[in-house]
């Protein structure tokens, strides 16, 4: 952008240099506009193949409404997990960096396990096999445990989820914390500040802008894995087009028209994520 | 009277090994009056600065007593109040890093006021009134807003040392404060610790800064591998060192 305003100055650049300028910009141009026409083509091809695979547009159009109802869900339980899957990365991230050995064993075994089992058997473990855990528990002489530990399908997505995402995320906040200077615990360390003062006024205000691309990536990443609780039978976007499909033999439309759902929420978050990443760069900026 | 005999600093037979038997200090005594400025030299390597760290516990000893403003802490003791007693040592001392290591995320002021808002729990008002005062000691006056990544490698140092001095430390301890700067920016740093000896402040200094050395401090310590090659009065050092290593080492600075 300098070389702009140098440009039309023409303020001691030789001849040739310009040139050179003003060829790469060109070039970028170009480019840019060689890219606009290639989204556009596959987006037509994209049109066509669905024309052409004879989808009932009408069907999908009158079912929108119905699939739409479940919008509700997916959100609730999306920022629900996403919120508690942010507290247990917190906590999970002190326990993975503490020296106290029983915390530190308790976070580790947490990220390790639940890394290492598929998130369809987390949810299903939720829902089906803890009301059989509280029915051991009540053979102790728990009573009354056994209706604490069955789950409306909702609240057992939740956990799962947030409880899943939790201990991903736990290592995401751990690197983050990991990534800030030691040269800034120093500093604070020698001004008199306790191990808590020094991560809550220090530490963490920093690791945060390292943090929220990679949590914003989690969190969509989480609206779509939020269609796992239809396997419980919510009644979220995901669950309520396999069903209209079933009934009316029309998977193919219910399943493309829901797929396009989630792919303009993920649009629609990745353009708040880049918002938001222009908005922690232009603080960086101002760190180093 | 009293408090004048007993020293600010009182080091007694540190040792500090570092894993797979690196010996860094090798039982080392040093005392500092009050009001005294001492200039630590010595190759790199030699320990100097984690004799530095020790003093605040950045380092924690292997062995031996540090004392600060009668705090006293001996290494290894196992005591639940001991991380009190470190902290009030650390209280008491201001602490300027190679890098200077202020606080990216906040401004000049804010960086300034934390330790006393923070630690010390001052008002903020206070703690603000009292900040704009070192910056005008400073002569930044004008960059109170500013974040730190906008100053030049010399204002952020005179920052750090504001940070510091926020803390009214009785002690101020330097750990290379010039090492990373531009040699034009080196002055403006130097110039500010020579006020700050010169309002009695006692100073530790870890520094190879020959003006400082030769003219600001009281007194010269020369390390090497850990041990004390030499100390005397700065003239004595550079003019008539006794010990080929001294001589050997100002060969190489000067």
């Amino acid at each position: 952008m300098k070389a702009d305003t140098n440009l039309s100055e023409g303020s001691g650049i030789p001849a040739e240099a310009r040139k050179i300028l003003t060829q790469i910009e060109t070039d970028r141009a170009a480019y840019k506009r060689k890219l606009v026409i290639s989204f556009i083509i596959l987006a037509i091809a994209m049109i066509m193949v669905l024309i052409a695979l004879k989808l009932d547009f009408r069907f999908m159009k009158n079912q929108l409404p119905f699939i739409f109802a479940g919008m509700g869900y997916t959100l609730l339980v999306s920022f629900m997990a996403i919120s508690l899957a942010c507290f247990l990365a917190v906590v999970g991230a002190l326990g993975r960096l503490s020296k106290n050995p029983v915390f530190n064993s308790i976070a580790s075994s947490y990220v390790s396990l639940i890394r290492g089992t598929p998130l369809l058997v987390q949810v299903y473990m939720w829902y089906l096999a803890l009301p059989q855990i509280g029915k051991a528990l009540e053979g102790y002489g728990f009573t009354g445990i056994q209706a604490f530990f069955t789950l409306p399908a909702l609240t057992a997505g939740i956990l799962a989820l947030g409880v899943c995402y939790g201990a991903y995320m736990t290592e995401t906040v751990r690197a983050g914390i990991q990534s800030i200077d030691p040269g800034q615990t120093e500093a604070a360390n020698a001004l008199g500040m306790t191990r808590s003062q020094t991560m809550k006024r220090i530490i963490f205000p920093q690791a945060l802008r390292v943090i929220i691309p990679p949590v914003s990536n989690e969190f969509i990443a989480m609206i779509k894995d939020s269609s796992l609780v239809s396997l419980m039978g919510v009644w979220e976007l995901s669950y309520r087009a396999i069903k209209m499909g079933r009934r009316h033999f029309q998977s193919l439309e219910m399943l493309i028209t829901v797929a396009l759902i989630y792919w303009m929420m993920c649009i629609l978050l990745q353009y708040f994520q880049e918002k938001l990443e222009t908005h922690m760069a232009r603080g960086d900026r101002s760190i180093r | 009277m009293m408090e004048n005999d007993s020293p600010m600093v009182k080091i007694t037979n540190i040792h500090k090994v570092f894993p797979q038997d690196v010996h860094v200090l090798c039982g080392i005594d040093l005392e500092v009056k009050k009001g005294e400025t001492v200039a630590i030299l010595g190759a790199s390597g030699s320990g100097k600065s984690t004799l530095l760290r020790c003093i605040n516990f950045l380092e924690e000893p292997t062995a031996g007593t540090v004392e600060v403003d009668g705090i006293t802490i001996e290494a290894g003791e196992n005591d639940k109040l001991r991380n009190g007693r470190i902290r009030d040592i650390r209280k008491r001392t201001g602490m300027c890093f190679q890098a200077f290591n202020l606080f990216p995320h906040m401004t000049v002021l804010e960086n300034i006021i934390e330790g006393p808002v923070t630690v010390l729990r001052q008002k903020k008002e206070a703690a603000t009134a009292y900040a704009e005062q070192l910056l005008q000691w400073i002569g930044l006056s004008e960059k109170s807003d500013e974040h730190p990544s906008r100053l030049s490698g010399g204002q952020q140092q005179r920052v750090a040392i504001a940070r510091s001095l926020a803390m009214k430390p009785k002690v101020m301890l330097f750990d290379e404060p010039t090492s990373a700067l531009d040699p034009e920016l080196v002055g403006e740093v130097v110039e500010v610790m020579e006020r700050l000896a010169k309002e009695g402040m006692t100073i530790v200094a870890v520094t190879h800064e020959l003006h400082f050395a030769r003219d600001v401090a009281d007194r010269i310590l020369i390390m090497d591998n850990g041990n004390w090659v030499e100390q005397g009065p700065p003239e004595k050092i550079f003019n008539n060192p006794e010990q080929e290593r001294t001589r050997q080492f100002l060969a190489h600075i000067l």
